[in-house]
């Protein structure tokens, strides 16, 4: 029987490359005010964006109830008896313990492993991507376990975000904390560093800040998978797309929209990048 | 909303046990503002400890009338005051005291006109009364609750309110008050105390003993915005702070008012409080031996405590710097001018050291500030041509390891900054801030200080001048001009960002106008307007 694999929506993997790997995605709920929306089902992502922007509430984002990642696994049992959850840092949310507590709550046998992945977005993303393709090809769960703490070594996301306004509003995440107040316009690139938003340079221009995103994938030698994701700004993601074409095959990289918890922070004309080093 | 009428002794005992309790939550937080008279780190302690001994008196004489209540606790306060501000409490509360004489409960004036007679009294113990401390607080309470009193309420709790509102303010302001307080970006620590005990026992009449328990009391921030912390000017000048020497003199017939006049020339300082039985000094000064002499001859003395005040000051630096979170590398720039100063510590800045063009730091004032950041690897921005060589000296005289990173101009500066990699190693960065200063290019307009002929220029003294990266390229009448001419010379079609920092003598209306030009002339320029508030230069503009 196949490894089945979980992960949440904060990984950034759309519906339709799910649906292809086999992968279950359990969604986040977005709260603007009393609304609540389940990321990515009830909400997009460009209508998550359009009220972060334009409205007056601040969202805020919480993890899915254990119940929910129970029933996943419910299900996931009667097909198969070895489940993988792989879920973003636990220092950015509390997906990790949900995904845990679940297990005491399913009624079905089956052996379900829950890794943290320190990382989010695409970070997390390219690592479900290439673990899909283990458990296909027949991988057992222990095996597949030591090759998804392999790949977390080998993922390596940066984002870049455009204006600091929507970090200082949102207050603190991890080391970035120090950058709030910015008296000029200054663009951040942070990346994850032990599971934590953590800074890692600054530029004064979005095209400096799309050169030194083009010479941070630039610089690894062997590139298994790459993505690109946006906020608010496809073109500029595209755009970015094109120029790597030089480095690795464009049609090979992977887009998506940066999830809610993240963007919240990057706010609009954000870009993120991911590349998952060869093994 | 509850009133109450009046307070009886038991419930004036009780109201400012619980302020001494909230006071307790906090001390140590005010141990860490404290930077006038003498940066030692201790008012807060020490005025809890006042608050002990005042608190327990009042417990020993077990009896409801507020006026015996208040006369134990005032001499609870001058047997235990312990440091400037315990003994300035200590006059706070025998000025309530005397307010309250003969009150088996107090009403809300009655309140008032002994906070009245509080303030007073404070005023009274200091021999040189600075304003902008506990004594600026407890006049501020006093008017207000007068005021609270005139508009015909007679409730405890409203007249409280009012003082305690006062105080909030009083504290907030006392930066302005008192430079030394801006400098350091903290509020006066005994002013914090006084408004964290009045708070307390208001919090206290309000029913709100029980919910205390899982708060802290609020360290009042600065009305000043964006205060700076700037650990080197603490210490600015090494006078040596001596001994801070402090007794309760007992005897006979003894006069506050004389010892006053003996003490005055002996040390800074001076509190002498009590009556003709009890006197409590304090007072900080080179020389312990000679008051202790005279002392002696007025009577016995009681809690003596001499300390030497460098090693508390040392004591206090540790302690700071053990509150400043540890960073992996220090960044340490020589900035003239409160926006710029603003502009490096938003960027990460770990540490200032004021200066710049006509005000070149010392070497000292630059070593200070590398011993008191929280790292032992360092990198100066010197941020002007004549301060490189300064910066240098300090390798040599610390073991701390130094990068100077030359930059010659703010703009620079804030470039090399800006490039900071909080990945890399110590050497690494300071090899990509090199580079990094090369990226920017800085446009510098001031007034020449005499007339000179340079680069074919004939220049009248205060006649406007502009400088690219440090030479002489134009000269005008008006600054506007001369800046538009420096840019008229520079190819701007490969620049992105322009940056105007403003000076002190310029007007924002003008910075505006010249940001408006610059945008209309160069469409494809982002231009950023920042108040940089330096002397001297106009404008200090930055090209990338």
């Amino acid at each position: 029987m196949v490894v089945k694999i979980v992960t949440d929506s904060l990984s950034d993997i759309t519906s339709d490359v799910a649906d292809v790997l086999g992968v279950t995605v359990v969604p986040l709920t977005v709260f603007f005010g009393h609304e609540s929306f389940l990321d990515r089902v009830t909400i997009t992502a460009e209508q998550f964006y359009d009220r972060l922007i334009n409205g007056n509430v601040w969202p805020t984002t919480t993890q899915p109830p254990p119940s929910t990642f129970a029933d996943v696994y419910n299900k996931l049992a009667e097909e198969t008896d070895e489940i993988l959850v792989v879920t973003l840092s636990s220092k950015l949310s509390g997906t990790y313990n949900s995904a845990i507590g679940a297990k005491d709550l399913m009624q079905k046998k089956c052996r379900v492993e829950v890794i943290d992945s320190e990382t989010v977005a695409m970070g997390l993303g390219l690592i479900i991507v290439a673990a899909s393709r283990v458990a296909q090809s027949g991988a057992k769960l222990d095996e597949l376990t030591a090759f998804v703490r392999r790949a977390m070594n080998r993922s390596h996301f940066i984002v870049y975000f455009d204006t600091l306004e929507y970090l200082a509003k949102g207050g603190r995440i991890g080391k970035a904390k120090e950058l709030m107040g910015a008296m000029l316009s200054v663009k951040q690139i942070l990346t994850v560093k032990d599971g934590e938003m953590s800074p890692l340079t600054r530029k004064r221009s979005l095209a400096a800040g799309l050169d030194y995103l083009y010479s941070f994938v630039a610089n690894y030698s062997s590139i298994e998978e790459l993505a690109v994701e946006h906020t608010t700004t496809p073109n500029e993601a595209d755009k970015l797309v094109d120029r790597l074409g030089s480095v690795f095959p464009k049609e090979r990289i992977y887009r998506s929209i940066v999830s809610p918890v993240l963007g919240t922070y990057g706010g609009p004309g954000a870009l993120a990048l991911t590349v998952l080093e060869a093994e | 909303m509850k009133q109450i009428e009046s307070v009886n002794g038991h419930d004036l005992r009780e109201m400012f046990a619980t302020a001494t309790d909230w006071l307790e939550k906090s001390a140590s937080d005010i141990d860490a503002l404290n930077v006038f008279p003498v940066p030692d780190g201790d008012t807060g302690t020490n005025m809890l400890l006042t608050m002990r001994s005042s608190i327990e008196e009042a417990y020993r004489v077990n009896e409801s009338s507020a006026s015996t209540v208040i006369q134990a606790m005032a001499k609870g306060a001058l047997m235990g005051a312990r440091g400037n501000s315990g003994v300035i409490l200590s006059q706070i509360w025998r000025g309530l005291a005397k307010g309250l004489q003969d009150k088996e409960t107090f009403t809300g004036s009655d309140l008032a006109d002994a906070l009245k007679q509080a303030s007073t009294m404070a005023y009274k113990g200091i021999s040189n009364p600075v304003e902008g401390t506990i004594l600026t607080v407890i006049k501020d309470i006093s008017s207000a609750s007068q005021k609270k009193v005139a508009d015909n309420s007679d409730d405890v709790i409203a007249v409280m309110e009012a003082a305690v509102e006062a105080a909030n303010e009083s504290v907030a302001n006392t930066p302005t008050l008192l430079p030394v307080l801006k400098d350091a970006g903290v509020v006066d620590a005994g002013g914090q105390g006084l408004y964290t005990i009045m708070e307390g026992a208001l919090r206290y009449l309000r029913g709100e003993a029980e919910m205390m328990q899982f708060r802290k009391p609020q360290i009042i921030a600065s009305n000043i915005p964006q205060p700076i912390r700037l650990p080197q000017m603490v210490a600015a000048d090494e006078v040596p702070y001596g001994y801070c020497t402090e007794f309760l003199l007992k005897g006979e017939e003894l006069s506050p008012d004389k010892i006053t006049i003996r003490l005055q020339k002996k040390g800074q300082s001076l509190i002498v409080v009590g009556d003709e039985t009890t006197v409590r000094v304090h007072i900080h000064t080179l020389d312990p031996g000679n008051i202790v002499r005279y002392a002696t001859s007025l009577g016995t003395m009681h809690q003596i405590s001499i300390r030497n005040m460098d090693e508390q000051y040392q004591d206090f630096l540790e302690m700071q710097k053990e509150r400043t979170p540890e960073v992996d590398i220090a960044t340490i720039a020589v900035v003239a001018g409160d926006g710029l100063a603003e502009v490096f510590t938003s960027l990460g800045t770990t540490a200032i050291v004021p200066g710049g063009q006509t005000m070149n730091p010392s070497t000292k004032d630059i070593l200070q500030a590398v011993k008191a950041a929280a790292s032992d690897k360092v990198i100066i921005l010197p941020n002007n041509k004549n301060v490189i060589l300064t910066a240098e000296q300090v390798q040599s005289l610390t073991d701390k390891r130094i990068e100077v990173v030359p930059t010659k101009t703010i703009p620079q500066g804030v470039s090399a900054l800006l490039s900071f990699d909080y990945e890399a190693d110590f050497e690494t960065n300071a090899q990509i801030m090199r580079e990094a200063q090369s990226t920017v290019r800085t446009i510098e307009i001031t007034h020449a200080v005499r007339s000179a002929q340079l680069n074919g220029l004939k220049i009248k003294k205060k006649q406007v001048i502009g400088l690219l990266d440090g030479d002489l390229l134009a000269a005008g009448e008006d600054t506007f001009a001369v800046l538009n001419k420096m840019l008229a010379k520079m190819d701007l079609n490969k620049s992105e960002i322009i940056t105007v920092y403003y000076g002190m003598d310029t007007s924002p209306t003008e910075a505006e106008q010249v940001s408006t030009s610059i945008r209309d002339k160069y469409p494809q320029l982002q231009v950023e307007v920042v108040r940089g508030g330096q002397p001297h230069y106009n404008y200090i503009v930055s090209i990338e």
